[in-house]
C-alpha cells in the first residue's frame, strides 16, 4: 500500500514539474501561451515535424534561448541542493546539516568572488570562467574541512561540522576583506553572493547538469545503506555496512552536487536545507524516496522562486536566493508547526 | 582452538591508546548458551562485545568466531554471524516493520526489494520480540520498553548464530526485563550464543547458562552462575557484602544485601 501510493505521489509530483517547466518558460515580460511552450518543445526537441507553428520566430527565439535553459537550470540545481541536503542531513545525522555546511559555499565564494574582483572584468562574469572558479573554490574548501575533520583517520560528525563552520567563518572574512579594497564588480559578487540565475543559459547548464544529475542518481543507489546508517554507526557496521567508507562516499557525492551547482549559481540557500525537511514530515525518512521526491520537489520550488525572483519587480531582478528564504522561511516554519 | 567453540578469546588484550582495557582475556563460549557478563563499572564489559563484532579490534591476541579470526571475515558476513543491540540505539521515525526490515540488509544485495521470504523473518521477529501489534507504529512514539523490544526484533531478523547484547535491560521495568532475558533463554534454548551485558545479577542468576565476571579488565570467572555469583566473589568484585540465599524454588543465588 505504501508502496503503491508512494509511487503515485512521485507521479504527481514529475507532472508538476513539468507543468511549472512549461508555466515558467511562458510567463514574462512577453507572455506567450504555456500551450505554446509544450507544442514548441514537442516539436523542436522530440521533432514532432507534424506540429503547426502557432507561435512567431520571436517566440521561439526567447523560449528556447533565454527562458528555458534557465528555468531547467533552475530545477537541475533546485533538485541537486535537495539531493545534496539529504546527503548532508543523513550522513551528519544533523537535522541543520545542509549542502554547504562542509564548506562548499564559503569556498565557492572566495573563488567566485577573488575571480570577479581581480581577473574578469565587469559584467562579463557569467560568459567567462567563473563557474570553474567557484568550483575549484568549493571543492577546495571541501578538501581543507575533511582533512580538519578526520581524526586518526576517522571521521567524526560533530568534528566535520565544528571544521566547516571555522573554515567558512575564514573564507567568508576573505570575502569580504577582499570586498573592502576592490569596490569595481561588487554589484556582481553581491548577486552572486546572494544567489541568482539571471543571464544563465545552456551553457551554464550544460556544465552543471552532467555533475548534478550522476551525483543525484548515485545518491539514490546510496540510500538503502543511508536508511541502516540512520540506526547509529555501531549498529550500521553491525549490520554489514563499513561506517567509514560510507561516510567519506557520501561527503565526496554531496559536495560534489553542492559544488556544481553553487558554481553556476551562487549561493542559494535554505533549498537544501527546508526541502529535505518538508519531505521528510510529509513521506517519511526512508531515503530511497526522500530522495527522489526531495529532488522533485527542490526541482519546483527553485524553478517557481526564480520565476517569481524575474517577474514580481520586472523589469528589476531579484537574486533567487532572497526569493527562497522569503517564501520558504514562513513555508518551513508552517510545516514544523503543524507537525 | 578448542573444538566446538563459537566464540573463542585467545589472550586478548585491548588499549585505547596506552590505557589498558582488557589484560589477557582468555575464555570460549559453546552454541546454545545464554551468557551473562558482569562486573563493575569501566570493568570492559562492553568492549568484550565490540572485540566480538569488530568494532574494536584487540591490541593483543585474536578474537575468534567458530575457528576463524574475526579480522578475516568480511564485514557482510560477519553481519551474518553477529546480531548486535547496542546500548543506546537510535532511532528515527521508521515504522515498526520498516526498522526491523533493515534486520534483512545483510542478505540483500543493493537494491533488491524485500523477498517474500525476507517479510516472513521480520514477521516472525516481530512476534517474538512481542512488537507485532504496534508494527505499523512509527518507532519514536513508542515507549522505551517497546523500544528496545523492537531493536531485539532487528537484531533477531538478521537470523545469526549470535546475538550480541549491551545492557539490553536497562531502563526497563521488571516485566519488560524478564520478558528479553525469557526470550533470550529461550533462544539460546533453541541453538542461539546469547551473550548480554548485565548489571541485575539476579537476572543473570536466573536467566544465563553461564556468566562472565569481569574486573578492572581481567576475567576473574566463568562458570554457571550457581557455582560463580558467591558471596566471596560479590565481596571481592563489587566490595559489598551479601547474604548466602538461594531461591526457595529454582535454588539459585540470590543476591540481597
Amino acid at each position: 500500500m505504501r508502496t503503491r501510493s508512494g509511487v503515485l505521489r512521485g507521479v504527481v509530483l514529475l507532472a508538476f514539474l513539468l507543468v511549472s517547466i512549461l508555466v515558467a518558460a511562458a510567463v514574462g515580460s512577453v507572455a506567450i501561451s504555456p500551450v505554446n511552450v509544450g507544442r514548441m518543445l514537442l516539436s523542436r526537441i522530440l521533432g514532432f515535424d507534424s506540429i503547426e507553428r502557432t507561435w512567431t520566430a520571436a517566440e521561439e527565439l526567447i523560449v528556447m534561448q533565454v527562458r528555458l535553459p534557465r528555468v531547467l537550470l533552475a530545477a537541475v540545481i533546485g533538485g541537486g541542493l535537495s539531493a545534496a541536503g539529504v546527503l548532508f542531513q543523513g550522513i551528519l545525522r544533523n537535522p541543520l546539516a545542509d549542502p554547504y555546511i562542509i564548506g562548499v559555499s564559503s569556498g565557492a565564494s572566495l573563488g567566485a568572488a577573488a575571480a570577479l574582483l581581480f581577473f574578469i572584468p565587469a559584467g562579463l562574469g557569467w560568459y567567462g570562467t567563473l563557474p570553474l572558479y567557484a568550483f575549484a573554490g568549493a571543492v577546495g574548501a571541501t578538501f581543507i574541512v575533511y582533512r580538519v575533520g578526520l581524526m586518526h583517520g576517522r571521521l567524526h560528525p560533530t568534528n566535520l561540522i565544528l571544521a566547516g563552520v571555522a573554515v567558512g567563518a575564514l573564507f567568508t572574512a576573505m570575502v569580504s576583506f577582499m570586498m573592502v579594497f576592490k569596490i569595481q564588480n561588487l554589484q556582481d559578487v553581491y548577486m552572486w553572493l546572494m544567489g541568482s540565475l539571471s543571464g544563465r543559459g545552456w551553457r551554464q547548464l550544460g556544465a552543471a547538469a552532467p555533475y548534478v544529475l550522476a551525483g543525484s542518481a548515485v545518491a539514490v543507489l546510496f540510500a538503502p545503506k543511508l536508511d541502516v546508517y540512520l540506526l547509529g554507526e555501531e549498529t550500521a557496521h553491525s549490520l554489514g555496512i563499513d561506517v567509514q567508507r560510507l561516510q567519506k562516499q557520501v561527503l565526496a557525492i554531496g559536495a560534489l552536487i553542492a559544488a556544481a551547482c553553487v558554481a553556476v549559481s551562487g549561493v542559494i540557500g535554505f533549498v537544501g536545507l527546508m526541502v529535505p525537511h518538508a519531505v521528510r514530515i510529509w513521506i517519511g525518512p526512508k531515503h530511497t524516496r526522500l530522495t527522489v521526491y526531495a529532488f522533485l520537489a527542490g526541482a519546483i520550488f527553485l524553478v517557481v522562486a526564480d520565476t517569481l525572483a524575474r517577474t514580481v519587480f520586472s523589469p528589476i531582478e531579484l537574486p533567487v536566493g532572497i526569493v527562497t528564504a522569503m517564501t520558504g522561511g514562513p513555508f518551513f516554519i508552517y510545516l514544523m508547526r503543524r507537525s | 582452538m578448542h573444538e566446538g567453540r563459537l566464540i573463542e578469546f585467545d589472550r586478548v588484550s585491548f588499549a585505547y591508546s596506552s590505557e589498558p582495557v582488557l589484560e589477557d582475556l582468555a575464555f570460549g563460549l559453546y552454541p546454545g548458551q545464554f551468557v551473562g557478563i558482569v562486573g563493575p563499572n569501566g570493568a570492559g564489559k562492553s568492549t568484550v562485545l565490540k572485540l566480538m563484532n569488530r568494532l574494536l579490534a584487540p591490541s593483543k591476541g585474536e578474537v575468534r568466531i567458530a575457528g576463524r579470526s574475526v579480522s578475516e571475515y568480511s564485514l557482510k558476513e560477519l553481519a551474518r554471524l553477529i546480531a548486535f543491540v547496542p546500548q543506546e540505539p537510535e532511532y528515527f521515525p521508521f515504522t515498526v516493520r520498516e526498522l526491523v526490515t533493515l534486520g534483512r540488509s545483510p542478505y540483500r544485495s543493493g537494491y533488491g526489494s524485500v523477498s517474500p521470504r525476507d517479510a516472513e523473518i521480520v514477521e516472525e521477529a516481530m512476534r517474538e520480540a512481542g512488537v507485532v501489534e504496534f508494527a505499523d507504529r512509527p518507532v519514536d512514539q513508542l515507549s522505551g520498553g517497546e523500544r528496545q523490544r523492537v531493536t531485539v526484533a532487528r537484531a533477531l531478523a538478521q537470523k545469526t548464530p549470535i546475538l550480541l547484547l549491551d545492557e539490553p535491560t536497562n531502563h526497563l521495568d521488571i516485566e519488560h526485563q524478564l520478558h528479553i532475558c525469557r526470550l533470550l533463554q529461550a533462544k539460546a534454548n533453541a541453538g542461539m550464543t546469547c551473550v548480554a551485558v548485565l548489571h541485575d545479577l539476579n537476572l543473570v542468576a536466573s536467566y544465563c547458562h553461564e556468566v562472565l565476571v569481569l574486573d578492572l579488565g581481567r576475567l576473574v570467572a566463568h562458570g554457571a552462575p550457581g557455582g560463580v555469583l558467591t558471596p566471596e566473589l560479590v565481596q571481592e568484585v563489587y566490595h559489598v557484602h551479601i547474604p548466602d540465599i538461594r531461591h526457595p524454588v529454582t535454588g539459585r543465588p540470590v543476591i540481597a544485601p
